[in-house]
């Protein structure tokens, strides 16, 4: 029986402004984590419109050599540090307790420290920009010796330090809360076999963090060493540059999969809400996600095909690369199956998902000709790969993120969004991103490298720049579009019920939105679609 | 059955017009494939690389039009039907573990053959052409920012390397600072340089021409202007090339060249040609320009102080004595970059 202890809670705790700012209540930091990762995005993808205004034309002069630098540095970090991995969190945060049938996370105070600790190593990241010499310039992978005092003297990139110890903190800690409370607070009947999946990929999400955060704090830690005691653990005689890339990429790699499992998990919640049907092959699902996250540490190195490794090495990271596209491919190929004789309902989180699909398909597919080792000493460092990264990562995972802000705002808010917008949103969003990167393909292998602030080509090199570019412009319209749906929406959108959209999951047995303290009871789970089979009993018993 | 047909026809034309798209635009590209496929046919290794491509590429393009059609002809045939209740159900299907096993196995088998396929043929990649006793090594070392070559007899190019045609080469890659990235597209594929380490690269260029490459890996606030110019060209002209370039022993016409091209590559692209300042602090007329000691302290050491605007990288590392007096002999022949007489020896 659940206790209302809110009432307990000191007044002045209450307030409009003060009830957020003290609130452990896993939902309301959900929202915060969301609605602060979104900041971030929108002002890390301002940086991006810029990179691309400055590349729209051969040697324009928009934003200068060491703002450009400035710039990608930023907009790298922040997009993973600031933006995928904190909403996800928050999704995490707000989801996972209410899906298990869950009181709260298991350390909700924890929590709290979480989301203010993330807060404040953005916040670094950011005011890093108005420190002497300006933000960290050497990209958001930091290779030494290019990141050390020597050569980036500036406090710049002590700082991304800082916000980046910051945020992993932030990170760990929020993961062990995940696993903690996905082992134990199951609620009764809910066995590990029918945890919805987007559990199953929180969990996966927290265990690889758990993993691999602690690599990139030492990497950053001995840098900062370096940097300002004068220690010489990436020094060139030790090996340092090539040490630092192993290092990075320990960590680098499996935060691809961090950042994109739980996109994965958003989507096997919706697709077979909205098609009609039970998820195709759930076991094949969850343990495709523990394969991902397993093969995900396997193939760090494939970043570091050029940097002189031995044959053998080459061909160990090119065939683990391979083997993460095989649980890939089975995702895919289950969401697919899981359309196949559905009665699929277009609204915007399916289009969203199928977007996904489509992108993802090309960026996993891009992914192997990278993997081949040969074909990457012509693709590594070139636009092909910015190409390739952003297919996955915003093809995939952003797509996602929208799939699942659409599909689980009316349950934050008790209100629906409006749906023109959202089907705008989608349709500028996907016309967008493929013209802003379908083009970067070629741009790579015509020889465009990585991270350069300007090119003296014409030509076809200049044309597809320029379709890149207007194609961003297109993106930050469509991000317009849905900044105006959910402002317009969270205020005055049309209330809904518990469940609008005939859903299978726990959280839509909870009031929109729930409660504080979310359930007043929890039905007893004989299946991983607890709310459809309360539907059919209902239903069974009414006529 | 009219209905479905007419979805089928619909999908399948989707289907192809997906697969036409890279053919159209191969067919619409100008010589070079348009970005289609990597440039380098310059060499064997580039060459060999480009199969490998065109192989991987063929597979995943089957890959990626069977699974876009597939979905495409989903989202067609299984849309709900203006007919159909809200509420109502597909068929409930749980799953089928024979179909499991199968799209298991499918990409498993393929993965594998292009792995085989790869590993079989990735010694062509380290290939070249001719007779590897005559092979002809060049060191290739990044710096902040410009490429500096050295050939056997210790001739020193800066930016511009050039290469005699059909014959092998091997080039050792290091870098002097940050990490470099060694890449000329039309030849083959990059190496990174990368201070402490040689990485070689081999290639036989089999054309002659002129082929432009540059930076692959960020090093800094002018990585994109880095550029590289590989010069291909005939035994007989290189030969008289390598003899114009400055080396040790050498005064007169190729020593002033060597210190023009080390002050185009190293100096001028931070303060500006003709040392007025650029991203860089005018220098025109500075004493420290033709002392020796205090040039040469500036150049190997840098200035990284912040408090000193423009942080100046270290950019005469592993320069030969010879190269840093060809520099001041050009800077003192140079009028407007000469300080005025019997300034010379001060600081």
């Amino acid at each position: 029986m659940a206790v209302r202890t809110e009432t307990a809670v000191p007044s002045w705790r209450e307030g409009r402004v003060t009830g957020w700012l003290t609130t452990v209540d896993h939902k309301r930091i959900g929202i915060l984590y969301i609605v602060t990762s979104f900041v971030f995005f929108f002002a890390s993808g301002l940086m991006a419109v810029l990179m691309r205004a400055q590349l729209s034309q051969a040697g324009n002069e928009i934003v200068t050599e060491d703002s450009y630098n400035q710039l990608l540095t930023i907009h790298g970090t922040a997009m993973i540090f600031l933006f995928v991995v904190p909403i996800l969190a928050g999704f995490g945060n707000y989801l996972v307790p209410l899906m298990i049938g869950a009181r709260d996370m298991a350390f909700p105070r924890l929590n709290a420290a979480s989301y203010w600790l993330f807060l404040l190593g953005g916040l670094v990241i950011f005011s890093s920009f108005f420190a002497d010499s300006g933000a960290a310039n050497s990209g958001w992978t930091a290779y030494t010796p290019l990141s050390t005092d020597e050569f980036s003297p500036g406090t710049g990139q002590d700082l991304w330090i800082l916000g980046l110890h910051l945020t992993s903190l932030s990170s760990l800690a929020g993961a062990i809360n995940f696993i903690v409370t996905i082992h134990n607070m199951r609620t009764p009947g809910m066995t590990w076999m029918r945890i919805p999946l987007f559990v199953w990929a929180i969990e996966a999400y927290a265990v690889l963090l758990v993993l691999v955060l602690p690599t990139i704090s030492a990497a950053v830690t001995l840098l900062l060493l370096d940097r300002q005691v004068g220690t010489e653990f990436f020094a060139v005689e030790n090996g340092g540059p090539v040490l630092w890339q192993h290092m990075f990429w320990f960590f680098g790699h499996p935060e691809v999969y961090i950042m994109v499992l739980p996109a994965m998990g958003m989507l096997s919640e919706v697709i077979p809400v909205f098609a009609r049907k039970p998820i195709f092959g759930y076991k094949a699902i969850a343990f495709s996600t523990i394969g991902i996250a397993f093969a995900s540490m396997l193939v760090w190195a494939h970043h570091m095909f050029t940097v002189g490794l031995p044959d053998y090495l080459q061909a160990w990271f090119m065939i683990t690369s391979f083997s993460v596209a095989v649980p890939t491919a089975i995702k895919i190929f289950n969401w697919l199956a899981t359309l196949w004789r559905g009665h699929l309902w277009f609204r915007a989180p399916l289009l969203f998902c199928l977007g996904f699909i489509a992108l993802f398909t090309m960026g996993g597919l891009s992914g192997i000709m990278l993997a081949t080792y040969p074909v990457d000493y012509q693709a590594h460092d070139s636009y092909y790969v910015v190409a390739h990264f952003h297919y996955v990562l915003f093809g995939g995972t952003v797509f996602g993120i929208f799939a699942g802000t659409y599909y689980w705002f009316p349950k934050m808010t008790g209100r629906m969004y409006d749906e023109r917008l959202a089907v705008t949103h989608f349709w500028l969003m996907f016309i967008g991103f493929n013209a802003a990167f379908l083009p970067q393909h070629m741009l790579g292998l015509m020889g465009m490298q990585r991270r350069i602030y300007t090119y003296d080509r014409g030509g076809l090199f200049e044309w597809y720049n320029l379709v890149s570019s207007l194609g961003s412009f297109l993106m930050a319209l469509a991000i317009l579009v849905f900044v105006w749906n959910m402002a317009k929406s969270w205020r005055s959108g049309t209330r809904v019920g518990n469940d609008p959209w005939g859903a299978d999951t726990l959280e839509w047995y909870a009031t929109s939105p729930p409660a504080p303290h979310n359930f007043d009871r929890v039905p007893y789970v004989s299946s991983s679609r607890p709310v459809r089979d309360l539907r059919q009993r209902l239903r069974e018993n009414g006529s | 059955m009219g209905r479905r047909t007419v979805v089928v026809i619909v999908a399948a034309v989707a289907a192809l017009g997906l697969a036409a798209v890279p053919i159209l635009l191969a067919l619409a590209a100008p010589a070079d494939l348009g970005g289609l496929a990597p440039a380098g046919d310059g060499s064997p290794s580039g060459e060999a690389i480009n199969e490998l491509y065109w192989f991987v590429f063929g597979i995943c393009a089957v890959v990626f039009v069977l699974v876009e059609a597939t979905l495409v002809l989903f989202v067609l045939r299984f849309r709900r039907r203006p007919e159909t209740a809200a509420e109502t159900e597909g068929p409930q299907i749980h799953g089928n573990t024979r179909l499991e096993i199968i799209w298991t196995i499918i990409p498993a088998v393929i993965l594998v053959v292009i792995a085989v396929v790869v590993l079989a043929r990735s010694p062509a990649v380290e290939a070249t052409d001719g007779d590897r006793s005559n092979e002809l090594v060049v060191r290739v070392e990044g710096h902040q920012f410009y490429w500096r070559y050295v050939y056997p007899d210790g001739e020193i190019a800066l930016d511009t390397l050039v290469l005699p045609v059909g014959r092998p080469v091997r080039l050792e890659i290091t870098s002097y600072d940050v990490n470099h990235s060694w890449w000329v597209p039309d030849l083959t594929g990059k190496r990174d340089a990368i201070a402490g380490q040689v990485n070689d690269l081999r290639l036989t260029p089999r054309r002659e021409g002129s082929f432009d490459g540059g930076c692959a890996e960020l090093c800094g606030i002018l990585h994109a202007v880095m550029p590289t110019t590989v010069e291909v060209v005939s035994e007989e002209e290189f030969g008289d090339r390598l003899g114009a370039l400055g080396g040790q022993d050498e005064s007169g016409d190729s020593q002033l060249a060597l210190g023009e091209a080390t002050w185009e590559a190293s100096c001028a692209k931070c303060h500006g040609p003709e040392g007025a300042g650029d991203i860089g602090p005018p220098v025109a007329r500075l004493g420290t320009l033709v002392d020796e000691e205090a040039l040469r302290e500036l150049v190997t050491e840098g200035l990284d102080n912040p408090d000193v605007e423009g942080y100046m990288p270290p950019v005469g590392r592993g320069w030969p004595d010879f190269q840093l007096q060809a520099l001041i002999e050009y800077i003192r022949s140079n009028e407007a970059l000469a300080p005025p007489e019997g300034d010379g020896g001060g600081r």
